[in-house]
């Protein structure tokens, strides 16, 4: 199935669509993010692992700017992210995310939660914004449920409203910041098979997870995250084969995972 | 006793008006006091500190005065302090917009900080400035849970317009309580008077009730 309506085609056209250079945070005296430094290539997925509290979905929101950084340097599509608002909201609008409890605007219907942002961001007519919307649900399964409230969908199908309100703004890049960790089990599934067959269709994504098998499936590029530093990163064989760092395996053997 | 009910016929259209006056007293008050509480409560959770002390201010001042002191204040401090001088109708109505401005922007405070952060931060994540994200997603969430609060302050202030009657403004009570001094009838206009005011409140407190059972916290 395809996910991506509209061609994911950066403005520059370079391979590289987010670069972190030496990336800073701080929270009063407290250090969420030292010194990281990472790349995101285009059509690459791209997750971040670690214990909780390491930093990871704190770099998610830097690269949005939910949260300014303290140092460093994140570069998007070649520029650095802007400090003007304007100029945020006109990056925010070229990222999709997608959040640990979902965040669906519980006054809208589903489809009325997926056209929100076009109709009142791109400013895409009503019926336009409606039929993008149609579209997208059919793609994450959920055509029936397009006047359902978020109060009567389950976790599961939440979430997969909100990656296809996400996609409604046809963003270059999807950030996903523990989208499963909030799901009962049995619904993990089919949120990570949406998850997949977007991937699948050149999507870049970043992925801040706990669920290794994922990773490890999915992943082109798996970083590990401690303390709010960046101990190891490589392609999922290394990281979850051959770890080249103790703790790599210390963390993973923790999840049971055994490299 | 000598009880002399006809004197509420012959003043039916006297106590009409007044309650008309009470009706429109209590429209117009929440019609302003409602939106000007949005306006306080922002100005209270401003980033700029001195919008939100002064903000703070008025809210403390006027929540914690009794309204019956606002109203004399309106009438006779007002005009020589301020030079503001208005009818009795407009006197009574600042006063009591002022008291429930400085309510009502605590029930909007309340309301929209009640809305999780997570809320603003998907608006905001798809590229809406903080603006439409108050707007399009935490104003219309948090109205809903505060129009059961709302709806309980319309039936209070209904009753507490009443005290209004002390600077002359021709509400239900000041007129019940004129023909009360011209006739000595009293313990029939009294009676006249609590018959129409909880005539006209009780279904408005049912309306209330139903709201707080329709809008009352759900998710």
């Amino acid at each position: 199935m395809t996910l991506v309506t509209a061609a994911a085609v950066s403005e520059s056209g370079s391979a590289t669509v987010l670069e972190y250079r030496n990336v800073r945070k701080l929270y009063g005296a407290f250090v969420a993010l030292n010194d990281v430094s990472m790349e995101v290539k285009r059509g690459q997925v791209v997750c971040l692992i670690g214990p909780s509290g390491s930093g990871k979905s704190t770099l998610l929101r830097c690269t949005n700017a939910l949260e300014t950084i303290d140092g460093g340097e994140i570069l998007f599509d070649g520029v650095p992210l802007p400090k003007d608002k304007a100029a945020i909201r006109k990056v925010r609008q070229r990222m999709g995310m997608v959040f640990q409890n979902f965040e669906l605007f519980p006054h809208k219907t589903a489809v009325e939660n997926i056209t929100m942002g076009p109709s009142t961001v791109l400013g895409l007519s009503d019926e336009a914004a409606r039929e993008r919307a149609q579209v997208l649900l059919k793609k994450v399964g959920l055509a029936d449920k397009a006047n359902n409230y978020p109060a009567n969908l389950s976790g599961g199908q939440q979430q997969r409203v909100a990656i296809a309100r996400a996609l409604a703004m046809e963003p270059e890049v999807m950030l996903f910041d523990e989208p499963t960790s909030a799901l009962d089990p049995e619904t993990i599934g089919e949120v990570l098979n949406v998850m997949k067959a977007l991937a699948d269709d050149g999507m870049t994504m970043i992925v801040v997870t706990h669920e290794m098998t994922f990773a490890r499936r999915v992943a082109d590029h798996v970083v590990v995250f401690e303390r709010g530093e960046i101990i190891e990163q490589g392609p999922p064989q290394q990281i979850f084969e051959a770890p080249l760092v103790a703790r790599t395996r210390d963390f993973l053997s923790h999840l049971g995972w055994n490299a | 006793m000598n009880l002399d009910w006809s004197i509420i016929p012959a003043s039916a259209g006297a106590l009409a008006q007044g309650a008309l006056i009470t009706i429109a007293l209590t429209v117009l008050t929440m019609a302003i006091a409602v939106p000007c509480g949005i306006v306080v409560a922002l100005l209270r959770e401003s980033r700029f500190t001195p919008v939100a002390f002064l903000a703070t201010c008025f809210v403390e001042l006027f929540r914690n005065l009794p309204i019956i002191l606002v109203v004399y204040w309106a009438f006779y401090v007002m005009p020589v302090v301020l030079d503001l001088s208005f009818s009795p109708f407009v006197t009574g109505l600042v006063a009591l917009c002022l008291n429930n401005t400085a309510y009502n922007s605590e029930t909007f405070r309340s309301g929209i900080r009640s809305i999780r952060k997570g809320q603003t931060e998907a608006a905001l994540a798809m590229g809406m400035s903080e603006g439409e994200a108050f707007r399009k997603i935490v104003l219309p969430q948090a109205w809903r849970r505060v129009l059961p609060v709302l709806a309980t302050t319309w039936v209070t202030l209904f009753k507490d317009t009443s005290l209004v009657s002390v600077i002359a403004v021709g509400d239900l009570a000041h007129t019940a309580m004129q023909i009360r001094s011209q006739t000595f009838r009293v313990i029939e206009m009294l009676t006249a008077m609590a018959a129409i005011y909880w005539l006209l409140g009780y279904p408005q407190a049912k309306l209330a009730d139903w709201i707080h059972k329709k809008f009352g916290v759900t998710e």
